[in-house]
């Protein structure tokens, strides 16, 4: 080995070529990438600028008009005049031990012009913190799409409305949690001072979201009526609260999903009745005129300082009476007016030294 | 030769072209300090001769010698002289020990401070003292496994180690710390898994990096590891991998192989077992060392006697130290002999010069001095980085403080509303407590410090880096290497340097030596166009054979060029071509030049050396060699010529050979202005010089040099004397100029780094010459530049020097002055002390070049360290030796020049690249583009979860500070990892504000990322204020718009969760098009990441909302998408919010871009128009007015009138320094020249450079008595 083994590791001893380190030469590696360089200066940005202008201010004039076309009547009843009772019925209810009987206001109210098109009825609510986070919490979305469950396996933020014990038994409650338990229950009555008198055929169905009803909520099996009972602040179980119209019935019912989407703000309004404007006299809408609202008022505001109203309104395209978003188009449109102006100004005083380099 | 008659009154004789004599004195020979070692084996005998030299031999040498690493002596001891060695080598061992292990600490232990640190505090483990190898009985041997591990983890430690390292960053113990916190019930206004989740998505993708860059690791361990080397295993030789390479084993290395462990040496194809290595690797001295094989073992040529060698090497234990090695070899049936660090070969050393060697393993693994001397990269963070992080601390304040003022508002609003919100529930179940409440506002807010932005960083820098390596301008052909980014954390870091530190051999230098030019009689040769790339001028070759007066003198140059040095020569076996070994490039290079003229050097004797001239052989008899030494600054050789005649030849600096000179002179004058004029262009020079020795008069000199090289004392001294005796009455025959070649574009480079504000510093180990020199050719000084030298040599001088060049700087100190100052390693281990640090820094910082020459390794270090620390500036140290592994660790950058042989620069810096020039593209183009990608980033990072999460904070506000969420959970938890995430990744890859050739073009435009106007204390909290002003009407705008609940024309209202669906949708949109105007270059990827985040929101909002119930998650999102995207006022909102919010951003960019047009705009402008995007920036004369701190007025030309130095041509190109010959010898003076007002200094050194080995294992002077290269050399198998 001793004698050949020279030409060996001679040969060996050369490093096999590795593959060339060369790296490629494509856009991408070299970041070379074609690219879109917008410059931004005065002159470039000029006619974008009044376009937006131009076209922000008359679509907010649009909003505007929209906004102010729609018909809207609020009636603030929190301290309506007892019509059952001497006083108001706030005042009946600050007497704690009357919590839960009925105190009856009826109001009148004056449209004065005609509410065409369809028309709704909004209870609102002031100071009522809907988005407090231990009230948002506090509800079972199981027990409310309908599942089966022992009252056991609810969610522990429903406390402390998630059972109750009577003597020594312990109950569910259905449904649980505070938004549950604080559900709005004033009714309404909405009859036309026309000649004749005229009840408003009120609509409580269709006033939830579609998705609401048909998905989030559902009715058990099973409602498990001997280990669960109604939510403390409630008169009657939630299975019946609306005997006549299964479908509207237990957690189907309109009125609880409605108010089991909790509010934004301390400050809002929930859809209560759409205005059944089959028939004659209100076919096109409301007629201009009284209105006498028969209120069964339960519902104790004043104590957190806070106030409920009724709400006639129509609608429009984009929803309720609201003239913020023309204002903020007008705003915005008039400012990229304006800024459009001082860039031309700067434009024709400096831009044509700037662009000598 | 026709030579033609002598029609001139010079004194040369003809050579006779036969060797006139062989009276060689012995007593002489044994007086030269060397005695010629009886021949190696007994081969042939033959002189070979060389019969035509051709272009290609001369090509391939001059190659082959370029390749040779010597002229950085940067460790060399100045004043510390070692007693040479003057014995035979077989005595000399024990001396050799003990000349290694003395001097040594003094000079090279103090470069490593690891080194220091480590000896001084505790002595090496000498305790297990020593350690027995049995010479090929490997299977007797303990060894430590020979394998190189730098990989961080293998699969066990991975998961361990790899949360560790995640858990010691504060950004991610916090998000550890809210999933914990999350986990408590009733706490989390978000759920329990909404952090966890993406804390360990974004740990994933950690690990998935950490896990790429490990197993690359692996795979270069892995490369070195499964090395071949030539092994003898029972009785044969066998490859085997450096792995299985294990202590005893006998292998050998071929000329160019690293040896994979520490070896001893046994023999070699040298003489004597001499061999030469290179140890750049371990120690960053570039010139070749010898090392030798004890004599013992010389002669074990053969594999069959290896193969029957028995026996076993004592050595000491494993220790780091690289100069110092003890044992013994007892060869069977011979007694033990000592061995010592002349035997040792290191791995990571390589064989250069040297057909091949036989060694046997001592140390294998972690026992090698290369790995014990290993110390990992320190971690570097960015000056970005560290600005984040500061940030981020801030903002966990300004979060704390919030949480604080929801915390305590909560209790406030609480208290007021407990009592009568009846449908809260307060009655019957108190408010949460203090604490609890405040965690989970630290839970509601956990995100305004961005979880994804450490990843995205991460991913983002990491991809930075693959650019940086796939960049094709930085790949450099001949070495076929690319530039590699070793770490990413540093890539915005190339945006701001201030300061470079260059080392200069091998970095701004190729280290080939090129012979330019020479002045033979007064008359310039090498002007001539054929002579701009190497020297070829016909008129030489017609003076010298035609009968001009100077072609004697020609003959003579010539001839002293092919016989004064200590060049061997080798033959190449296959080719015939004549290769020529030498430590030092300088001499290899004149004397090819010498042969390509003609007069070729074939052989080396012990006695003589053979050279042809126009193929006729001539022998000079090698009387004696006086060494170069560094002090002397010359070499000369007493050789008695063909004819009999004894000759002195002296070579060396023009200042040594001018004293000496007789006292008339024909063209001592003309050669002056010629060596000026090569000096000017940047050359090295030397002196070429002859003398007769009349018989008598050498004979008598022969014995005082005897004499003087045996004595006992002052033996150096004394030969320095002797020396003299005889190095007199010089008659000046020429002079060389050679070229030390930069690298290719280095001036260019320096030029556009110095537009770019970057102050640039070289450190070099090299002398003051040549620094100078290489600083004038590379641009770094200039003619018009005045110089400030420094090199006194003790503390008190360096202080008054220091004091009074401050004073002179006046008003103009702290500024950038039209100066450079040079200092010299001395002087500069003065003004480092700390007293002179001071005012050393203010004069340096106040100079335009600053040159430090012949500092150490350490110093290099040092200065990096002083301007870092000193100047708050970024700092980037750039070289390609191991030497400069200490600056490049200190600096905040380190660049290695990588596809060298010496990678230990290359591995312990931060960035490799194949040449200084692309340093422009690293730091004027990715650097600065990393830096304002990630500025965007990090500030866009901040800015989106700040918009986001203050939303929150907004809310609070109308809902009673009840910690209640706007958006949905999980909407919130994917906005850091779905739908904000591509934005920022496309910034921070894709963004760009003008192309590389602009930038390239500008460097001007570096400035903005240099000076960090992109990302500071300022921007950073514009950036926040604008998020906060866009979380504002973010919040604001929506909820005003659904403020009376109806949204529907079917009069349907919706929830809280309704208009956060809005805020959110506005909010993504907003960010997203934020991201877009941020962007200037929009590739098609960036519109992928802006519209397609947008869209992938839109998607999961339709996904999202009908999950349920088939998935038993969020169901407040049921129907969200319907009611959504039916309602109209979302649409209007849509195209009205995020216009809104942005219209403030639009319009101030517009604005700053009309009105504050800055540069990078207006060359932006530029480029885009497809003009010529050169801008002569206004800025740039600004400064150059400015900088006229010191008076200058006067001009190259009025200085050239004004000197009244004999100049033949005044306008010539390149005027540099008054000469440096008027004045005495070597004052160490220090001047500021001051144009012509100055008297001209009496000494600028400068343009001499010569290096050799000085002090080696093997005495130059002996080792060329080693040598015959008439013998053949024995094969070694």
């Amino acid at each position: 080995m001793a004698t050949n083994g020279n030409g060996d590791i001679s040969q060996d001893s050369v490093e096999e070529k590795p593959k060339s380190r060369k790296p490629k030469d494509t856009k991408f590696k070299q970041q070379k990438l074609p690219a879109w360089q917008p410059i931004l200066t005065a002159n470039t940005v000029l006619p974008a600028l009044f376009a937006i202008g131009i076209a922000f201010i008359p679509l907010g004039v649009a909003l505007l008009v929209t906004s102010n076309n729609i018909k809207e009547l609020v009636y603030d009843y929190t301290h309506c005049n007892s019509s059952t009772t001497s006083g108001t019925c706030a005042e009946f209810f600050q007497n704690t031990s009357q919590t839960g009987e009925t105190c009856t206001c009826v109001v009148t109210l004056t449209l004065d012009e005609d509410f065409t098109g369809s028309v709704y009825m909004y209870y609102g609510l002031t100071n009522f913190y809907q988005n407090h986070r231990r009230y948002v919490r506090s509800r079972d979305d199981n027990q409310l799409h309908g599942d089966v469950i022992s009252y056991s396996d609810l969610n522990d933020d429903c406390d402390p409305y998630k059972t109750v014990s009577d003597n020594g038994t312990t109950m569910g409650i259905a449904p649980c949690g505070a938004i549950a338990n604080s559900l709005f229950n004033d009714t309404f009555a909405l009859v036309y001072q026309g000649s004749p008198n005229e009840a408003v055929g009120l609509l409580n169905t269709g006033i939830a979201w579609v998705s609401d009803k048909n998905v989030k909520f559902g009715n058990p099996s099973d409602w498990q009526k001997s280990t669960y009972t109604k939510p403390p602040n409630w008169k009657i179980p939630v299975w019946n609260l609306s005997l006549t119209e299964e479908s509207n019935n237990g957690y189907k019912n309109e009125d609880l999903i409605v108010w089991m989407r909790t509010s934004a703000l301390p400050t809002f309004r929930k859809l209560y009745r759409r205005i059944n404007h089959n028939g004659t006299t209100f076919s096109n809408g409301l007629p201009k005129g009284d209105y006498q609202v028969t209120i069964s008022y339960h519902y104790p505001v004043t104590a957190f300082e806070g106030t409920k109203s009724i709400i006639l309104t129509t609608t429009s395209w984009l929803g309720g009476k609201n003239p913020f978003l023309g204002i903020a188009y007008l705003v915005v449109g008039s400012l990229c007016i304006v800024l459009g102006v001082v860039f031309l100004v700067i434009h024709l005083k400096w831009g044509k030294r700037a662009g000598i380099v | 030769m026709a030579e033609g008659q002598d029609k001139t009154d010079l004194s040369v004789r003809v050579p006779d072209n036969e060797r006139s004599g062989t009276s060689v004195d012995r007593l002489d020979l044994a007086a030269s300090a060397t005695t010629a070692p009886p021949a190696i084996s007994p081969s042939l005998n033959t002189a070979t001769s060389v019969t035509a030299v051709n272009l290609g031999q001369v090509e391939s040498a001059r190659t082959r010698s370029g390749l040779i690493h010597a002229d950085d002596n940067s460790l060399r001891p100045v004043a510390t002289h070692v007693v040479p060695n003057v014995s035979h080598p077989v005595d000399a061992i024990p001396l050799i020990e003990e000349e290694m292990i003395l001097p040594n600490p003094l000079v090279k232990y103090e470069y490593r401070p690891m080194e220091d640190g480590q000896g001084s505090e505790a002595p090496e483990p000498h305790h297990q003292s020593q350690q027995v190898i049995y010479i090929n009985a490997p299977e007797r041997n303990h060894s430590e496994i020979n394998i190189t591990c730098t990989s961080k983890y293998n699969f066990l430690t991975f998961l361990p180690k790899f949360l560790f390292e995640q858990f010691r960053k504060y950004a991610n113990i916090f998000f550890l710390f809210i999933s914990l916190i999350q986990q408590i019930p009733n706490v989390s206004p978000t759920g329990r898994y909404t952090t966890a989740f993406p804390l360990l998505l974004i740990l994933m993708v950690s690990a998935l990096k950490e896990i790429i860059e490990d197993f690359k690791r692996h795979r270069a361990d892995d490369e070195i590891n499964n090395r071949k080397a030539h092994v003898h295993r029972g009785d044969k030789w066998v490859t085997v991998k450096w792995v299985d390479v294990v202590a005893g084993d006998l292998v050998k290395i071929c000329n160019g192989g690293f040896f994979p462990a520490d070896l001893i040496l046994l023999s070699s194809s040298e003489p004597q077992a001499m061999c030469y290595v290179e140890t750049s690797n371990l120690d960053g001295e570039t010139n070749l060392k010898l090392r030798q094989g004890h004599r013992v073992t010389k002669d074990l040529l053969r594999g069959e006697e290896l193969a029957s060698l028995r026996g076993m090497v004592e050595c000491e234990a494993p220790n780091r130290h690289l100069y110092e090695f003890v044992g013994n070899i007892h060869l069977e049936g011979q007694s033990a002999v000592p061995l010592g660090p002349n035997q040792l070969l290191l791995r990571g050393a390589m064989l250069r010069n040297t057909g091949w060697v036989f060694g046997i393993v001592v140390y294998t693994g972690l026992h090698t001095k290369l790995m014990l001397n290993s110390t990992s990269t320190p971690l570097k963070r960015s000056n970005v980085e560290k600005l984040t992080n500061t940030q981020i601390l801030l903002l966990f304040v300004l979060l704390v403080v919030l949480s604080l003022v929801c915390a305590v508002a909560n209790s406030v609003w609480s208290g007021r509303h407990a009592h009568n919100d009846w449908y809260l529930f307060f009655d019957v179940e108190a408010e949460s407590n203090f604490g609890l409440t405040l965690l989970t506002f630290i839970i509601l807010y956990n995100n305004l410090i961005p979880i994804s932005l450490q990843v995205t960083l991460e991913v983002v820098k990491f991809i930075q880096a693959i650019f940086i390596n796939w960049d094709l301008d930085m790949y450099y052909a001949p070495t076929d290497t690319a530039a590699m980014a070793r770490t990413s954390n540093l890539n915005e870091e190339l945006g701001q340097i201030e300061y470079i530190f260059s080392d200069k051999t091998g970095t701004l230098t190729q280290n080939i030596m090129d012979f330019r030019k020479c002045s033979i009689a007064g008359i310039c040769y090498g002007n001539n166009e054929e002579s701009k790339d190497a020297f070829n001028d016909p008129t030489m070759m017609y003076n010298l054979h035609s009968q001009h007066v100077t072609a004697d003198t020609i003959r003579e140059f010539m001839v002293l060029l092919a016989v004064c040095h200590t060049v061997v020569p080798e033959i190449h076996h296959d080719t015939g071509e004549i290769v020529y070994l030498s430590s030092s490039p300088d001499e290899a290079a004149l004397v090819q030049a010498a042969r390509q003229l003609g007069f070729v050097f074939t052989t080396r004797t012990p006695e003589t050396v053979e050279i042809e001239v126009f193929g006729k052989k001539e022998v000079y008899e090698i009387l004696n060699v006086i060494e170069f030494s560094s002090d002397r600054k010359r070499m000369s050789v007493v050789v008695r010529c063909p004819d009999g005649k004894i000759k002195l030849y002296v070579k060396g600096a023009d200042s040594v050979v001018y004293e000496r000179l007789e006292e008339t002179q024909l063209y001592s004058d003309i050669t002056l202005q010629h060596l000026e004029e090569f000096a000017s262009l940047g050359l090295r020079t030397l002196c070429i010089a002859k003398v007769d020795i009349p018989e008598d008069v050498y004979e008598e000199w022969k014995h005082t040099y005897y004499k003087a090289s045996t004595s006992i004392h002052d033996r150096e001294k004394k030969i320095e004397e002797a020396a003299e005796l005889i190095e007199r009455n010089l008659v000046l025959l020429g002079a060389t100029a050679i070229e030390d070649k930069l690298q290719d574009g280095v001036p260019e480079t320096i030029l556009k780094l110095s537009m770019a504000d970057i102050k640039l510093w070289v450190l070099t180990g090299d002398k003051q010459e040549t620094a100078i020199n290489i600083g004038y050719s590379c641009q770094l000084l200039t003619q018009n530049m005045e110089l400030i030298i420094l090199n006194e040599r003790s503390l008190d001088e360096t202080r008054e020097a220091l004091v009074k060049r401050k004073a002179d700087f006046g008003d103009a100190l702290g500024k950038v002055n039209d100066v450079g100052l040079i200092i010299d390693g001395e002087a500069l281990r003065h003004a480092l002390s700390c007293d002179c640090r001071k005012d050393f820094l203010d004069i340096a910082l106040s100079c335009k070049s600053v040159i430090c020459c012949r500092v150490s390794p350490l110093q290099k270090a040092e200065i990096v360290d002083l301007v870092k620390n000193a100047q708050k500036a970024i700092t980037l140290a750039i070289g390609d030796g191991a030497n400069d592994v200490g600056m490049i660790q200190a600096a905040h950058v380190g660049v290695g020049i990588s596809g060298l042989e010496g990678l230990q620069a290359a591995h312990s810096s931060d960035y490799a690249i194949g040449q200084f020039r692309f340093l422009q593209k690293l730091l004027l183009v990715h650097g600065a583009w990393s830096y304002s990608r990630l500025s965007k980033l990090i500030l866009y990072s901040f800015y989106k979860n700040i918009c986001l999460y203050v939303i929150e904070f907004w809310f609070q506000i109308v809902n009673g500070f009840s910690g209640q969420i706007l958006f949905e959970r999980w909407s919130i938890s994917l906005y850091n990892v779905i739908f904000t995430v591509a934005p920022p990744l496309a910034m921070g890859l894709f963004d760009r504000f003008c192309s590389a050739e602009t930038m390239m073009k500008n460097p001007a435009l570096y400035k903005d990322s240099q000076k960090g106007r992109l990302f500071n204390v300022k921007v950073f909290w514009v950036w926040i204020g604008n998020s906060i002003i866009h979380s504002i009407l973010l919040f604001w705008m929506p909820m005003l718009m659904l403020t009376q609940d109806v949204a529907f024309s079917s009069g349907l209202v919706g929830d809280y969760l309704f208009l956060g669906n809005f805020v959110y949708t506005y909010v993504v949109v907003t960010v997203c098009l934020k991201a877009g105007l941020e962007t200037n270059a929009w590739t098609w990827l960036t519109h992928l990441a802006i519209w397609g985040s947008i869209v992938s929101w839109f998607l999961f909002l339709v996904v999202y909302s009908n999950v349920y119930p088939l998935v038993r998650l969020s169901p407040e999102m049921v129907g969200m998408d319907r009611y959504m995207l039916g309602c109209w006022l979302f649409w209007l909102g849509l195209l009205l919010i995020p216009s809104a919010c942005l219209l403030r951003d639009f319009s101030w960019k517009v604005f700053k871009g009309t009105y504050f047009k800055s540069t990078r705009q207006r060359v932006q402008e530029v480029e885009l128009a497809k003009k010529e995007s050169v801008i002569n920036g206004s800025p740039r004369k600004k400064s150059s007015s400015k900088n006229h701190g010191l008076d200058k007025p006067s001009q190259s030309k009025q200085r050239c009138s004004g000197s009244g130095l004999p100049r033949s041509e005044c306008n010539m190109h390149a005027y540099t320094e008054p000469p440096r010959l008027h004045g005495t010898s070597h004052s160490h003076s220090s001047h500021v020249h001051k144009g012509c007002n100055h008297a001209p200094s009496p000494e600028i050194p400068h343009g001499y450079a010569f290096s050799q080995e000085e002090f080696g294992a093997v005495p130059q002077a002996e080792y060329i008595r080693a040598y015959d290269t008439n013998k053949d050399k024995p094969e070694g198998l």
